[in-house]
């Protein structure tokens, strides 16, 4: 019996699955343990001591909670409604209307991942500062106002900030939904005698409830974690969120992470909540089985005359939210002093501050170290989700919920819970890691895993069981079926998970900056660094413009791959059905 | 052959309710044959093709293919589907969309471990194979270009590539179009025959059953409900579900008055008059039964039949004209029964009618 059941542990599905349980489990819950251990114990200045609420108490007896608490719920709650509003239009216009563009857009959106918010966040700097925004300066000198129209530095230019930057995720989130829903539903509402201004409401929008709300739930969560934004812009105008406060914390001197992760257990709490409800929005999308691509016409509506306007309009908004800043950055780039594009620059225009970041030791590090760094955690996060994706759908279906619990748990922990977390970790356990680039590689890897398996995992779904049964029948060991069948078949699932994740870590900042050492830099890190401390305008938009243009590069290459393959099934579709 | 002793298999559904997907299946047939598991679906005939493929893990049951243990459960044995020496095509087809038609019939060689092929070899029995299968010329066509029906060629070709001991088919024919079903019905039949391989066949459909079939085992709730030949199945049912789900059938209530052994008939007394019947299933006097009859089986005419029929008259109530045959809905009293009937003699609605059928054709069931 004993013997029975030690051979049936020994399987060797059985051994893989309990290693990804383990490493997937040590990546996700060693970090959250510390945290929760050093929130619960009194912060010695040398680590934790004994257990002690002292750390709640200091955190959160004083009136500036109240004021983070007010300015991180409304941030993310503006932002989630900004950026569902834009993103929303977008979606109906694209899926809904005849306008045209339509795949432009949709290219568009995709490239607003490649953009750093970081970077971002400075060039709205660079457009709306009451100092030395050029597009206040513009309108000084145009209406001859005494004082500057707008100002980045307020709630509402943070919310703008932000907003402008995640709006194609909301296009991209409701796109499907909009485009899934049977039109059919709705007409037969007309035919049963609705008015077309009684079907949206009553038809339309009920059907789109889970996707609306999953969506708000997601970019409310984006917004609650988001740190680029509240560090540059609401840090200077002292509109403090929790995120800055949990990072704050950490570099007083002496570093109080006691408190810091004391804050982090409301921010972790806030996000775990969202994702609970996210969770079980997105279960109920599927419950609405009506909403089925099968047997769908796609009906658009007719803009007749309006139908360029439209598009000219949607074209607008990206130009305004993305194209505005991004060619602020490059003209600031090509000046060494402060240029405001339409006002002029106290120099001439020159490449030397290209010149300066190019030959910056500290930038040439950063490259490196970034690149390896994403290069190692889109590696490993993609072999490792596509053993438990397999896993979790294929050898162990029962038990696969475990593994997807797993992999989708840092989906609640923002960057900076992850960075504070890791750093608690590894400074208590006797693993030499702390301020080496394998530090980061840990926070790296946790932080994507929920992507990685989203994307592994859909792509395994699509591919039908049978295909793997009918080469194991066929006499192929498992061996041969992951690299004869799955390999291949996925391939194209496992290149866009590695880019993707490529794309976002090199961006990545939240969790790095509790992470970086003297000796590692990443590229994050020091385009803050230099922004802080005082790097000329030229060379911190030119270092700026050196990031942005190869992860674009990337991005569009992606997104070019992805158009041909499309093309080239669709076409052999419709060649399999000229020949049937 | 192949031999399935008393096999289990439970799954947990939904709302932990433990369902018996198998529950206790012995069945075999012989070289050459085919043998086609019938039933409606979750009846447990895939669960059971699955078993002997090696895909699914029984709980119990002990299961031969060709003179080897492939699977006994109480001496913990269990051959892996790559070792079972099996062809099998799926209901998807399951093709390979990244390789060519020559590749997806290739791969069964090119992982074989009980031998190895060399180049020429593979090349000579791929070729061989998309030949019987009258797919000769597409080996460099990717798979992805292929129509339904050449696809469903392919999956039989890469499943016979390796001359298997035993082929498993999951409802094969179920994805084409009904013209193209009846024609690859046709060839399926000749190639089975021909190669002379025990074949398993999976389908709901009870045409392809009739037509494709040696042996039939009719499945219901993970068990078998009655094992025979087509025409046994199709003229003696032994329950009311057999004959049921095979063909369509009238079922007149009734009470057994006697039971002849010698002629293996009995009496039965029903709304319509004394019944003389044949049964599958023993009956004793005294007990309530189902007389199940045919619609073509049951006689329409103007006259009374002769002597040795059951008859009893009703009046034409509804008519639907077929082409090759008409179909008629006749009120006779206790119940409305359905009869099919050439076209040759008409009769109108409202007509009344003699209806005679043979007691051969009369199945008492235990109700």
């Amino acid at each position: 019996m004993l013997a029975r059941a030690l051979a049936i542990f020994l399987r060797p599905r059985n051994l893989a699955l309990m290693a990804c349980v383990l490493i997937a489990g040590w990546l996700v819950f060693v970090p959250l343990a510390a945290l929760f251990y050093t929130a619960f114990t009194e912060d010695t200045g040398f680590g934790p001591g004994p257990a002690s609420l002292s750390n709640f108490v200091q955190a959160y007896s004083s009136w500036h909670i109240v004021r983070l608490f007010g300015n991180s719920l409304i941030f993310a709650a503006g932002t989630a409604v900004l950026t569902l509003v834009l993103g929303g239009l977008v979606a109906f216009v694209v899926e809904r209307t005849d306008a045209p563009l339509g795949p432009l857009f949709h290219s568009l959106a995709l490239l607003s991942f490649a953009i750093p918010g970081l970077l971002t966040s400075m060039a709205w700097i660079f457009l709306l500062s009451p100092n030395i925004g050029w597009v206040n300066a513009l309108m000084k000198e145009w209406f001859g106002l005494k004082e500057a129209p707008f100002s980045i530095y307020s709630m509402g230019g943070m919310i703008w900030a932000l907003s402008s930057h995640y709006f194609p995720l909301a296009y991209l989130a409701l796109g499907p939904a909009l485009r899934v829903l049977d039109v059919r539903l709705e007409e037969a509402a007309l035919v049963s005698g609705a008015r077309y201004w009684q079907v949206m409401p009553k038809i339309t929008l009920p059907l789109l409830r889970p996707a609306i709300l999953s969506t708000m739930l997601l970019l409310f969560m984006l917004g609650m974690s988001s740190y680029e934004v509240p560090r540059l812009i609401g840090r200077p105008a002292r509109i403090d969120v929790f995120t800055t406060e949990i990072q704050a914390a950490i570099q007083n001197a002496p570093p109080e992470f006691g408190i810091s992760s004391a804050l982090g257990m409301t921010l972790l709490l806030i996000c775990v909540v969202a994702v609970f409800f996210y969770r079980r929005a997105t279960r109920n999308a599927e419950a609405f089985a009506t909403i089925t691509g099968k047997g769908y016409m796609p009906t658009r509506i007719k803009l007749r005359k309006w139908r360029w306007p439209v598009a000219i309009a949607i074209m607008a908004l990206f130009f305004l939210a993305l194209g505005l800043p991004l060619l602020t950055l490059v003209w600031q780039s090509f000046f060494r002093n402060l240029a405001q594009p339409f006002i002029g620059s106290t120099s001439p225009a020159t490449w030397e501050n290209y010149e300066f970041i190019l030959r910056y030791p500290i930038f040439l590090d950063a490259v490196k170290t970034s690149v390896f760094l994403a290069a190692m955690s889109a590696t490993l996060v993609v072999v490792l989700t596509f053993v438990m994706a397999w896993i979790a759908l294929r050898a162990a279906p029962k038990s696969g919920w475990v593994l997807d619990s797993l992999a989708f748990t840092p989906i609640a922990m923002p960057h900076v819970i992850v960075g504070a977390a890791v750093l608690f970790a590894y400074l208590m356990l006797p693993i030499p890691v702390y301020n080496t680039v394998w530090i980061i590689l840990i926070a790296y890897v946790t932080l994507y895993l929920p992507y990685g398996m989203r994307f592994i995992s859909s792509g395994l779904t699509q591919i039908h069981k049978e295909l793997e049964e009918v080469a194991e029948v066929s006499g192929a060991r498992m061996r041969q079926i992951f690299l004869r069948i799955l390999l291949p078949l996925l391939a194209p699932v496992l290149l866009a998970a590695w880019i993707y994740i490529f794309v976002l870590a090199v961006r990545e900042l939240g969790a790095s900056v509790f992470l970086v050492g003297p000796g590692t830099h990443v590229l994050g890190t020091i385009s803050l660094t230099m922004w802080e401390e005082g790097g000329s305008y030229g060379a911190v938009s030119a270092l700026g413009v050196i990031q942005i243009i190869p992860l674009i590069m990337i991005v569009a290459g992606l997104r070019w791959l992805e158009l041909r393959v499309q093309r080239r099934s669709e076409a052999a579709a419709a060649k399999a059905q000229a020949v049937g | 052959m192949f031999a399935i002793e008393n096999l289990r298999m439970t799954f947990v559904a939904p709302g932990n309710v433990v369902v018996n997907a198998v529950d206790g299946i012995s069945l075999g047939i012989g070289t050459g044959k085919l043998i086609t598991l019938l039933g409606p679906s979750g009846c447990g005939k895939t669960t059971t093709l699955r078993c002997l493929a090696g895909l699914e893990r029984p709980e119990s049951g002990k299961i031969v293919i060709a003179d080897q243990t492939v699977c006994d459960t109480e001496n913990g044995l269990f051959v892996p589907p790559s070792d079972r020496g099996i062809g099998m095509v799926f209901q998807s087809y399951a093709i390979w969309p990244h390789m060519t038609v020559f590749e997806n019939v290739a791969f069964p060689l090119r992982v074989a471990r009980d031998r190895k092929y060399s180049a020429n070899e593979i090349k000579e029995r791929v070729l061989r194979s998309l030949d019987m299968v009258r797919m000769s010329g597409y080996e460099t066509r990717p798979a992805t270009q292929l129509s339904g029906g050449q696809q469903q060629r392919l999956a039989f070709a890469r499943g016979l590539v390796r001359e298997p001991q035993i082929l498993l088919l999951d409802e094969p024919l179920s994805n084409l179009d009904a013209k193209l079903r009846e024609q690859m019905r046709v060839e399926l039949k000749q190639l089975q025959t021909r190669l002379g391989i025990t074949t398993v066949y999976v389908t709901h459909d009870q045409s392809e059953a009739l037509a494709l079939s040696d042996e039939i085992a009719v499945f219901n709730f993970g068990k078998i409900i009655q094992r025979g030949t087509p025409q046994e199945i199709y003229r003696q049912p032994k329950s009311q579900f057999v004959a049921d789900f095979i063909g369509s059938a009238n079922f007149i209530k009734g009470r057994v008055k006697d039971v002849q052994v010698a002629d293996h008939t009995t009496l039965v007394e029903t709304g319509h008059g004394l019944f003389r019947c044949i049964f599958g299933q023993a009956v004793t006097a005294g007990q309530d039964v189902l007389v199940s009859a045919r619609p073509e089986d049951l006689m329409l005419s103007d006259k009374p039949p002769g002597d040795g029929f059951n008859a009893f008259t009703g009046k034409i109530s509804h008519r639907v004209f077929l082409g090759e045959v008409v179909d008629y809905l006749v009120d006779a009293g206790d119940g409305e029964v359905r009869i099919r009937s050439k076209p040759e003699a008409e009769f109108q609605i409202g007509q009344v009618v003699h209806i005679g059928v043979s007691p051969q054709k009369c199945v008492a069931l235990p109700s």
